[in-house]
């Protein structure tokens, strides 16, 4: 009875430091979020919320390492059993009293040498599969949710060449860079452990992630061009998927014969299909569940209510990475593409409440989890007790990372440039070469591993690499755009109204066949089966499937299809964005009546503009009234209008 | 060589990480449906199914294919091993199988009882949650959105009943039920079908407090839908929220009661020990909850923070989060603390922030509060097959069920009598049989029934609230709109109406309605009010009389310092400050409307926006956005006019 109390006690007291630990981090989340509104505030640009949260991080990291020892109490036992497998729990008899242990994961006997003495360091380390399942979705899911950006789709073929292209290029020139410093290292003897061509390989493909989301809020904040905007978020968001599948690929590049290190071409072709098999078997898993949601949005009257809908919106995304997590895929990139399979077909039957609703739940789990990520990686810099910090290998990295960003954006917006209309300017060039930040996902994935030697020589350099980037490039991108000269400002708004008919037709021929087909294909096809916009089914579909385009199109589709649906066709072609809020605005899933008051009150309504209905707001600005917001926000668009009326105050 | 191992065992942590992944899949799967038939039968406005009632029969469903299609694949976790030269449980565990070394956490201690029926099958553990998961995570975003949503009209005109039956109520029927089921305890000894000594008198009296939280979630909803009347709502609203922290409070306070010798006597010092461990928990963790909310109420107001609304919402979610973790590092109730903190964070914060970050923070704790709802529910329903050690005992359940319709009914009835005698307002017969039978269980009793499932005892309590919940939960539910009408109480009372009429009557009435109402509430209230009015509200809020006005006149540059500079341009104050005695939550609606920090002009367009919209949204009436809808129906009839 008594021991029992005193293992309760035990567990109660282990529950208690967890809850502070975690507190630890909520306060330091707390404090960045303050800290940030001052900065706002003052329009201080040059530290962005997930640099500052760094610092924090750092600072909390420094206090707990050196200011807090907790001494851990023995509870490193070494058994030896006559085991065969490892089970995933343990039932061990400790002197007549059973207790439960569950598996907790494989530790490399380098590892067990250095046993960690600080219970406190301890405790503030996670499982780094948390990232992965925990604190990354919700990000990527965000981004590519608020990807449904007017110029996206028009340099859509720019942006899949830098992200896939230019992400193989990278990673391999950053692999073979640091394979030659590798190499020097090893003459000048600085080398503790093995380190084979491979594992460069897994670093270039870690670092190849980039991340710039410091740069992407100036930019926002600025009106930066939305060309160049549209370029390298899109690129970031893709890249980011490219990297993950690539890693995992060159992980199980496995030769076979004796010396695992050599080339061998079956290994190699393998390892190109797993990747293929991968990132496609992703994309269709959520591109699947991204159309089931539209088809269960569009065919039942969810909207009505809008917590359901809610609801069984974040269900379905959720489900999208367990199903690729269980299936075997990639959770992280199926959640991408369901993001922006929900915001190109689910979005448009969402009720407009839940539209916000929606777009909020995920702003708010983007920020938290973002700032949770950075703040957690400068507690780490002190916390992770494994660092390898080799002044060659950093110095190398530094230089690789530059070189294979330079071979990246120089030769492919050169090839690019060759096909394009609208040339990609070469101060845009230099703009995208500098915003090569690291972030998160390079985080991430050197973290996931950090057995080996290798691995964390690797996760020791990726943190400075993440944090020489995001405070110098971060800090430096105003500078940097004054330097280069790009316009910001930019109204989007205006250039897009001035555009002339003619203009258009030649945008039009800009883009290539293939897209042409694909945009032609959505509009009539797939945008009129999956949401309540588009021209009916009837129409478009060959006479013989009459019933089914019938049962298929909603009825509201027939309602609008007089009004401006010809004028529309025209414009998908070009801007696959804008015929979408006409859809939109004329579709609106509560009836058409509500629309016209709906779309009335918007010039009285400042407060809608503070929201970043992505599409609201374009809306209005098409109605005509003239309004000075960026139109392709989703970004906080407020931060400078609201700075601009309450900054005076 | 070495690194084809390494490979393997990678390959084996991901096929143990999908494992967890196809189980949460399940779990999703299973919410979507219910999100899907819930919509269905909100369509078709059947009203005899809730969706929690609807998330157990799926739970159930699954449960059962679990048990009995899946193939019991053994596993190897069942073996003991023997470690003679352990004499303690170490909490890392470090395991040398042939040449690898695995890290082993210490989970939790076995007692020799369960060894046996612990090797089964497989998939069954795997859908087996830790119960810790419901404190830590599942209950807290219902709590707060419980305390958040409670800043309705009437709660505190009639906070007195609220708290007489939360604290009395709950009480009474603990000791009741306990009383009961060691009677039946006793006759089970009797009959040979429990060994004696197993079961305390501790043990019924544990019983009888984690019994004694109810939920009336599903009537609730009902009364929300069919607009019963406020004050039904509220008493029965607030007196659930409140005995979920006094029930949890409660059974902890009994869990720790340790007499020295023999367990089953009755030991003053223990006893006593428990009593201040009980008020030393619940004022601790009141304390901190209100602190958090106060510190929040305090930034907000000082900082500019609205012109961010996604910053404020994050800090507001962050800083509500940090008062649950705070009371749990503190060895405190962190349930019990977000409890207040919620309603404290409605009381002063809501009305500090930006209108975009009201409704943010409402829509959040409200889906947030909606999914984990749905997610114990379901998890209640898939626990009654996937638990592998029930005991049914069908004299514990008869006793159990005989119990809390007694104890219901000693909480209810005497008290009612009791409060009758003071109110003005009487709680009438009809009103008092209602409450009798929204005696539902749920969620928390669920959850403090499955936290220790260790000893024979327990393992049958948590059987028996099992059935005791799905039953209320079916049955009380399903039946809630035939009572209603059987009852005769009232239905579709529009609160607008009562709301319109009142104001007029405060004018055309005079001072005399007032005073009546206004003496109505107890002294000690109204001295609450008074202070809260004139100088909490002050100062937490941008709402309320400046400071310089209601402070004396010496503490001159401090109360200057403390008073947003909105405070001062009111011109409404004077009318209201008669408001808030008898009517707080209408006062501060007015408000909410004058001091909004952010530009006033947004706001109006918020307001015009929303209107012609009203008209054609039901759900606002469906939702619990308390205080949302009622904003909007406010409005409702200008906008209309608007529109035509």
């Amino acid at each position: 009875m008594d021991e029992e109390i005193v293992s309760e006690k035990q567990a109660e007291e282990s529950h208690r430091q967890d809850s502070a630990n975690l507190l630890i981090f909520i306060l330091l989340l707390t404090l960045t979020i303050l800290t940030i509104w001052l900065f706002k505030h003052r329009r201080a640009r040059f530290l962005h919320e997930t640099g500052l949260a760094m610092i924090y991080g750092l600072l909390v990291g420094l206090v707990l390492r050196y200011g807090i020892h907790v001494p851990s109490d023995v509870n490193n036992v070494t058994l030896s059993c006559e085991v065969q497998s490892s089970p995933t729990t343990l039932l061990v008899n400790v002197s007549g009293k059973f207790y439960e242990y569950t598996l907790k994961g494989e530790i490399s006997s380098h590892e067990l040498n250095n046993v960690q003495d600080n219970e406190m360091l301890r405790k503030v380390t996670f499982d780094p599969e948390v990232f992965f399942n925990i604190l990354l979705p919700p990000i990527i899911f965000y981004a590519g949710y608020s990807l449904k950006r007017r110029h996206f789709f028009r340099n859509l073929g720019s942006i899949l060449a830098y992200a896939f292209l230019g992400t193989a290029i990278s990673c391999f020139v950053i692999g073979s860079i640091m394979y030659g410093c590798v190499t020097l290292m090893k003459v000048t003897g600085q080398l503790a452990g093995d380190f084979y061509f491979t594992d460069c390989l897994l670093f270039g493909a870690i670092v190849s992630a980039t991340d710039p989301v410091t740069v992407l809020a100036i930019f926002h904040e600025l009106q930066v061009d939305v060309e160049l905007y549209a370029l390298l978020f899109g690129e970031s968001v893709l890249n980011d998927a490219v990297a993950i599948v690539l890693s995992s690929s060159i992980v199980a590049y496995q030769p076979a014969g004796d010396n695992s290190h050599t080339f061998d071409v079956t290994a190699m072709f393998k390892s190109i299909g797993i990747f293929l098999g991968i990132f496609s078997g992703s994309f269709a898993m959520g591109a699947a569940t991204g159309v089931v949601t539209a088809l269960v949005t569009k065919f039942t009257k969810l909207r009505e209510f809008q917590l359901l809908e809610t609801g069984l919106f974040f269900l379905m995304s959720w489900s999208t990475f367990l199903l690729a997590e269980a299936w075997g895929f990639t959770g992280v990139v199926a959640v991408l593409f369901c993001g922006i399979t929900q915001a190109h077909y689910t979005y448009n039957n969402l009720s407009t409440e839940s539209q916000h609703r929606t777009k909020q739940l995920f702003e708010l789990l983007n920020f938290l989890a973002e700032n949770f990520i950075f703040s957690y990686m400068g507690l780490t810099l002190f916390t992770f007790q494994n660092h390898v910090f080799n002044p060659t290998f950093v110095v190398g990295a530094f230089i690789a990372i530059f070189l294979g960003r330079a071979a990246n954006i120089y030769p492919l917006s050169l090839l690019l440039n060759l096909g394009r209309r609208s040339k990609i300017g070469s101060n845009f060039q230099h703009m995208m070469m500098f915003a090569g930040l690291r972030g998160a996902m390079a985080f991430a994935l050197a973290i996931r591993d950090t057995a080996t030697y290798a691995r964390q020589m690797m996760f020791s350099t990726t943190l400075l690499i993440v944090f020489f980037t995001v405070w110098v490039f971060g800090g430096g991108t105003t500078a940097m755009l004054s330097c280069l000269h790009i316009r910001v400002g930019v109204d989007s708004d205006q250039e897009h109204l001035g555009v002339p008919e003619n203009e258009r037709r030649t945008t039009k021929a800009e883009s290539a066949w293939l897209f042409r087909i694909w945009y032609n294909f959505d509009h009539n096809y797939l945008k009129p089966l999956l949401t309540h916009s588009g021209p009916p089914l009837t129409t478009t579909l060959p006479a013989c499937c009459g019933p089914i385009a019938r049962c298929l199109t909603s009825p509201q589709a027939y309602e609008n299809q007089e009004q401006l649906k010809d004028d529309d066709s025209d414009l998908i072609l070009n801007d696959g964005d804008i015929s979408l809020t006409y859809g939109d605005s004329t579709v609106n899933t509560e009836s058409a009546t509500s629309s016209a008051p709906r779309r009335f009150m918007g010039n009285s309504s400042e407060d809608a503009l503070d929201r970043e209905l992505a599409f609201g707001d374009h809306e209005l600005v098409i109605r005509g009234t003239r309004l000075v917001l960026p139109m392709d926000d989703s970004e906080p668009p407020l931060n400078l209008l609201d700075n601009t009326r309450h900054g005076p105050a | 060589m070495e690194r084809q191992q390494r490979f393997m065992s990678e390959k084996d942590e991901y096929q143990f990480q999908h494992q967890g992944a196809v189980e949460l899949l399940v779990f999703n799967f299973l919410l979507i449906l219910t999100i899907l038939t819930i919509w269905l039968f909100k369509n078709h406005r059947f009203r005899f199914l809730h969706e929690t009632g609807g998330a157990m029969v799926y739970g159930l469903i699954m449960g059962l294919i679990l048990r009995y299609a899946t193939a019991p694949t053994d596993i190897e976790s069942g073996t003991v091993y023997d470690c003679g030269k352990l004499s303690f449980s170490p909490s890392t565990l470090l395991v040398n199988i042939t040449d690898q070394v695995y890290e082993y956490k210490y989970k939790r201690e076995i007692s020799q009882h369960n060894i046996n029926s612990h090797q089964g099958n497989a998939i069954l553990e795997k859908m087996t949650f830790d119960p810790e998961i419901f404190f830590n995570v599942l209950l807290p975003p219902i709590i707060f959105h419980a305390g958040y949503s409670l800043k309705k009209r009437h709660f505190f005109q009639n906070l007195g009943s609220i708290l007489t039956y939360a604290f009395l109520g709950t009480a009474i029927s603990c000791i009741v039920i306990g009383l009961i089921t060691y009677g039946f305890v006793k006759a089970m000894i009797y009959a040979g079908q429990l060994k004696n000594g197993d079961f305390h008198f501790t043990d019924c009296l544990f019983f009888g407090s984690l019994m004694s939280a109810t939920d009336p979630v599903t009537v609730l909803a009902i009364f929300h839908e069919l607009h019963v009347d406020p004050d039904l709502y509220t008493l029965l609203f607030g007196e659930s929220v409140l005995n979920d922290a006094v029930a949890i409070v409660l059974t902890y306070s009994i869990s720790i009661y340790s007499p020295k010798e023999n367990p089953n006597a009755f030991d003053a010092a223990a006893f006593f020990q428990s009593v201040g461990n009980f008020l030393g928990i619940f004022a601790g963790s009141f304390a901190m909850g209100s602190a958090y909310a106060v510190i929040t109420a305090l930034l907000t107001k000082f900082t500019k923070l609205c012109e961010f609304p996604m910053l404020e919402t994050g800090l507001f979610f962050l800083l509500s989060w940090s008062a649950f973790l705070s009371a749990e590092a503190a060895g405190l109730t962190g349930i019990v603390a977000v409890l207040f903190c919620g309603v404290t964070q409605a009381h002063y914060t809501y009305n500090n922030l930006s209108s975009d970050s009201k409704m943010r923070t409402k829509q959040l704790f409200e889906f947030m509060n909606f999914l984990a709802e749905n997610v114990i529910f379901c998890y209640m329903g898939l626990a009654l097959f996937t638990f592998q050690n029930h005991i049914f005992n069908a004299l514990f359940i008869l006793g159990a069920f005989l119990a809390i319709f007694v104890a219901r009914a000693c909480n209810i009835y005497p008290l009612s009598f009791l409060l009758n005698l003071g109110r003005k307002q009487k709680i009438p017969w009809n009103f008092q049989h209602m409450m009798m039978f929204s005696g539902l269980r749920g969620a928390i009793a669920f959850a403090l029934a499955i936290r220790n499932t260790e000893s024979q005892p327990k393992q049958m309590m948590f059987t028996t609230t099992l059935l005791l919940v799905f039953f209320t939960v079916w049955v009380f539910g399903g039946g809630t709109t035939p009572m209603l009408t059987w009852l005769q109480i009232r239905v579709g009372v529009d609160l607008d109406e009562n709301l319109k009429e009142e104001p007029s009557s405060h004018q055309g009435a005079n001072n005399l309605d007032k005073g009546t109402t206004k003496a109505d509430s107890a002294q000690l209230f109204r001295m609450w009010y008074g202070f809260d009015h004139k100088y909490l509200k002050p100062i937490l809020t941008h709402s309320g009389p400046p400071l310089t006005t209601t402070l004396p006149e010496w503490c001159g540059p401090i109360s200057r310092l403390l008073t947003s500079p909105q405070a001062y341009g009111e011109q409404l104050k004077e009318d209201d400050a008669e408001c808030i005695v008898n009517q707080d939550e209408l006062a501060m609606n007015y408000q909410e409307q004058a001091p909004s920090p952010c530009s006033p002009p947004a706001r109006l367009g918020l307001d015009q926006k929303a209107s012609p919209q009203a008209p054609s949204k039901e759900n606002i009436y469906e939702g619990d956005l308390g205080l949302g809808g009622y904003e909007l129906k406010l409005e409702q009839t200008p906008g209309q006019s608007q529109l035509n």
